[in-house]
């Protein structure tokens, strides 16, 4: 038999099913809120959804007294709470005990999350191709919105440095943002030394376009480095992961971006010193050397140099001197033994025996006939000599007695 | 490139390689004041391209904000 509802029974039927259902207590739904109603009454009224589905929720004012946090639309969150179903309009509905942030985990999140792995797994995010920033680019391209603060940030920030600036306008929020970025990049192309893509603060929605794929690509393939910037510190999005280098604020990209003057100044006059000085140490070791030679071939020291050779002079003098006289009594004893040999073979011993030697003018007198009488010779005696004249000249027979 | 023409980073990398032989000390005097003024030179064009320099802005597509033309 066919049973007919009224209405009323009907939604009074699903709701003692549904609420009668322990799976359905206090469990846990996780999803992002929109349609968020904070009614005078007290209570909030809101809906929790993902990619495929919605429901409505509400939280009663004696339970949302303690949330700990702004809800609005587009937070992910965590709900606690029991299914019910609100009869008057036959709505089954999630009436929250609790909710919590659900921080990076709403589906957004999940599908950004896949978006990551896919660029991480093309190597869109490898820390090998990102490229180090030129240390003083000439040409800075810069991505941004012309109204916004950021731009003015990064100018201020550039500050006299000298280089062109290109700006590529792009509109960094809203629909329609993510492709105004992405052809804004691809607008630099070959017109910069590095680009600086950047954004001021704002919600994590305003901050969104900074996710999306179109840009994460454009970063890629820009032919020179890329610094984003992003938000504040905390907010890091995709572009921040492609990019060569992540900037904390558009500030921070600026000073990334180029050196600062004040450095280069304080270098040049570095290198102005030493050059200077490197100049003048080579100068002083020049008259060093100058200086030396100078002393080398003073007048002081060649008259040195003379005393020493007037000394080195009397020393071999003197060694000559000692030579010679050396050789001198060398000489003298030579001729003394000579002598004595001498005198052991001449006629002194004989003479001095009693014998003596005649010598007549024309020398000795060896026969009676070497003198005529009436001569005058010479008695040569071991003592002296006698002068005679010869009385007679007996020949040998004669002298014979 | 001219001389007139050479950036701010060829102009400081000559002026260290400059600094860099002269604080060698293997030339002659003569070579050596000859690097010195070059290197003068050098320290004179970047500090002309610091000093000087104007900044240039440009845009790509549309105007400029007034408050930065």
């Amino acid at each position: 038999m066919t049973q007919i509802f009224t209405v009323t029974d009907l939604n009074l039927r699903i709701a003692d099913r549904l609420e009668n259902d322990p799976r359905l207590h206090d469990l846990w739904a996780r999803g992002e809120v929109s349609n968020y109603l904070h009614h005078r009454s007290g209570h909030r009224y809101f809906t929790l959804k993902d990619q495929g589905s919605q429901i409505s929720c509400v939280l009663f004012k004696n339970n949302g007294q303690s949330l700990g946090f702004e809800m609005k639309d587009g937070k992910n969150v965590l709900v606690f709470g029991d299914v019910s179903v609100y009869r008057p309009q036959g709505r089954v509905q999630l009436v929250a005990r609790a909710v919590k942030p659900d921080e990076g985990l709403g589906f957004r999140h999940l599908e950004l999350e896949a978006l990551k792995k896919k660029l991480e797994g093309e190597g869109l995010f490898a820390l090998e191709r990102k490229r180090a920033l030129p240390l003083y680019p000439e040409r800075i391209g810069i991505v941004t919105s012309p109204q916004g603060a950021a731009l003015r940030d990064v100018l201020r920030t550039i500050g006299s440095y000298p280089a062109r600036i290109i700006l590529s306008p792009a509109q960094v929020q809203g629909d329609g943002a993510e492709e105004s970025i992405a052809a804004a990049l691809c607008a630099l192309r070959s017109k910069a030394d590095v680009i600086i893509v950047c954004r001021g603060g704002g919600s994590t929605e305003d901050l969104w376009c900074f996710n999306s794929e179109v840009v994460a690509r454009a970063i890629f393939s820009c032919d020179v480095p890329v610094i984003s910037a992003v938000g504040h510190e905390t907010d890091v999005t995709i572009a921040d992961y492609v990019a060569d280098s992540r900037a904390a604020t558009p500030t921070a990209a600026a000073k990334m971006a180029v050196p600062d003057v004040e450095e280069i100044k304080e270098r040049m006059r570095i290198t102005r010193v030493r050059m200077m000085r490197a100049l003048w140490t080579g100068l002083e070791r020049k008259e060093e050397r100058l200086e030396y030679l100078k002393h080398t071939f003073s007048a002081k020291r060649m008259h040195s140099l003379a005393r020493d050779l007037r000394q080195r002079l009397d020393y071999l003098c003197e060694g000559l001197n000692f030579a010679q006289a050396n050789k001198l009594q060398i000489l003298k004893s030579r001729l003394e033994l000579a002598e004595g040999r001498l005198a052991a073979v001449g006629p002194q011993a004989t003479l001095q025996r009693g014998y003596a030697i005649a010598r007549s003018r024309q020398g000795l007198i060896l026969r009676a006939r070497d003198a005529r009488p009436g001569e005058e010779i010479e008695l040569i005696l071991g003592q002296g000599k006698l002068l005679c004249r010869v009385l007679e000249c007996r020949d040998e027979r004669e002298a014979l007695l | 490139m001219t001389k007139n023409e050479m950036g701010l980073e060829e102009a400081l990398d000559s002026l260290e390689q400059i600094v860099e032989v002269l604080e060698e000390g293997k030339m002659t005097l003569e070579e050596s004041l000859d690097q010195y003024e070059k290197g003068m030179k050098l320290v004179k064009l970047c500090n002309a391209r610091l000093e000087g320099a104007q900044r240039r802005i440009e845009c790509l597509t549309g105007e400029l904000p007034p408050d930065l033309a």
